[in-house]
């Protein structure tokens, strides 16, 4: 890639349509075509007008209460979901590290499993075989590597999955409320290995709820409240804003900083 | 237009990972078993022979050319079917990875092709088997059967890329299409020859049908060493243009609104 990795989002409107169900179906659209039915379609406006620009070399945070959008920010940035409206420009090799536990084949081995995950996420065959050792060497998984993924416990998918995703080297790494599950050995090496990547990668944006880590990690942060920028600039500042948005109530009272 | 293309060359270009999870699926269909991939070759063979024998007798055709014929034309219709009943689910069964990394999803219509490309030559290998144990005598006309193939496979591509938008759009295509194609089953001479209706003047039931003429540009080579008539060439181009309009329009209507659908 020639250019500098960057992220530069105009005006970016999302819309989830709620009633998208209502004619999953050929059947119930060949019925509506006779009984029109006149609803307007409900649609949720996850994020409106969003305009932000992330050069090379920026470590941003987001924060903001559960639904704020976050997670639709980074599937935009990630290309998943096409702005509805506005653009969005995204140069650069992009490592999404999001739900771990979806995209697996069930029925083939770990280190199946790791060649297909690497490959999907930009690595070079070449690139994979190299890195299938070290890779598998990381999950600590042993002999399980040559079982099928179907005799996983979640623990242990999630093992898989961190490993191969972190093994890119991206120059764009989105990361969204990693590490939920796992056990304790493991979150620790993780963490070491997510600090390793970050340092690596060009951009890294930082989903978070927990407001004590975001500073060691972000110089910027952004918050996102139903689907606004609601601030964007130092972290401490930003953080000290949402912190008392929070405090007073103000807001989603939900969304208490984990 | 532009988008179409740019959607379709920007997967073709990520080969490594279709074609690698392409071969995965086969293996994967067959790994519980001993047999393996073997399955599609005994599978196939067994078809032919059930059904070759029984309507061999009823419609009066002698087995040493009913039989070859038959398997040819049960390569072209399965390919097809699994075209469509499998290649709808290309998206729908890839919602994981489509929601999770940013890849152009016309690289899961690619995986399935692969696939499903697989079986088919697999079963074109049982076709050969039968056809040599029976006597079929092949020329160098034979590689008339590469076009005809060549031609077979666009079909099937352009038809997974169809019922993988239409699937992920409406849950029920797939069910709709397996419908519709059970009762062109009928009226397509794949278990009886076109020349029995052509002899009752019904001639232009199959002259009409499209998968007639695709049949032909595959079965002509593999069963007479010779090229197909000029018309069914014809026909099958078509065929071809019209499935391109189709599936342009519709991965430009929903491929790149796939995450919101599935």
């Amino acid at each position: 890639m020639a250019t500098e990795p960057r992220i530069t989002l105009r005006g970016v409107d999302v819309e989830f349509s709620v009633d998208a169900e209502k004619h999953r179906s050929l059947k119930s659209a060949a019925a509506g075509l006779l009984r029109p039915r006149r609803t307007v379609p409900r649609t949720i406006r996850a994020l409106r007008g969003v305009s932000l620009d992330i050069r090379a070399g920026e470590r941003v945070g987001l924060v903001g209460p559960n639904g704020a959008g976050k997670s639709t920010l980074l599937k935009v940035m990630a290309r998943i979901y096409p702005p509805v409206r506005g653009e969005v420009e995204v140069g650069g090799r992009v490592c999404p590290l999001f739900e771990f536990v979806t995209g697996f084949e069930m029925e083939c081995s770990g280190r199946d499993n790791i060649r297909t995950r690497t490959l999907l996420l930009g690595m070079s065959p070449r690139e994979v075989e190299r890195k299938l050792e070290e890779i598998g060497e990381f999950t600590g998984l042993g002999e399980f590597l040559d079982f099928p993924v179907r005799c996983y416990s979640s623990g242990m998918l999630l093992r898989l999955a961190f490993a191969a995703s972190t093994a890119v080297e991206p120059e764009i790494l989105l990361l969204d409320e990693v590490m939920a599950a796992g056990d304790a050995e493991f979150i620790e090496r993780a963490r070491a290995r997510i600090n390793g990547v970050m340092e690596r990668a060009s951009i890294v944006v930082f989903a978070s709820h927990s407001l004590t880590t975001l500073p060691e990690f972000c110089e910027r942060t952004i918050w996102i409240d139903r689907g606004r920028v609601a601030a964007d600039g130092p972290t401490r500042e930003v953080v000290r804003a949402y912190e008392a948005s929070v405090g007073k109530g103000a807001g989603h009272a939900a969304a208490v900083a984990g | 237009m532009y988008r179409v293309v740019e959607d379709v060359t920007q997967a073709a270009r990520a080969w490594p990972i279709w074609w690698r999870l392409g071969l995965q699926d086969v293996r994967t269909g067959f790994r519980r078993s001993t047999l393996g991939v073997g399955w599609i070759f005994v599978n196939f063979a067994v078809t032919i022979l059930a059904v070759g024998f029984v309507y061999g007798a009823l419609l009066g055709q002698p087995v040493r050319e009913f039989l070859p014929f038959l398997a040819a034309g049960l390569v072209v219709w399965l390919y097809l079917t699994s075209s469509i009943v499998e290649g709808s689910s290309a998206f729908v069964a890839s919602e994981g990875y489509i929601k999770q990394i940013g890849v152009a999803p016309y690289v899961y219509v690619f995986r399935f092709f692969v696939s499903i490309t697989f079986k088919m030559l697999t079963s074109l290998a049982a076709f050969a088997v039968v056809a040599l144990l029976l006597g079929v005598e092949f020329g160098w006309g034979v590689a008339w059967a590469l076009p005809g193939v060549l031609l077979l496979c666009a079909v099937s591509l352009l038809l997974i890329s169809i019922f993988a938008h239409l699937n992920a759009r409406f849950r029920d295509a797939a069910h709709v299409a397996s419908l519709g194609l059970q009762i062109l089953f009928y009226v397509t001479p794949v278990l009886w020859p076109p020349e029995l209706l052509r002899s009752r003047s019904l001639g232009w039931v199959v002259d009409l049908n499209p998968l007639y003429h695709l049949l032909e540009v595959v079965r002509q080579p593999l069963l007479h060493s010779r090229p197909a008539a000029a018309l069914n060439y014809q026909a099958v181009g078509l065929l071809i243009v019209g499935l391109t309009i189709c599936a342009s329009a519709l991965t430009w209507r929903f491929h790149r609104r796939l995450a919101y659908l599935l």
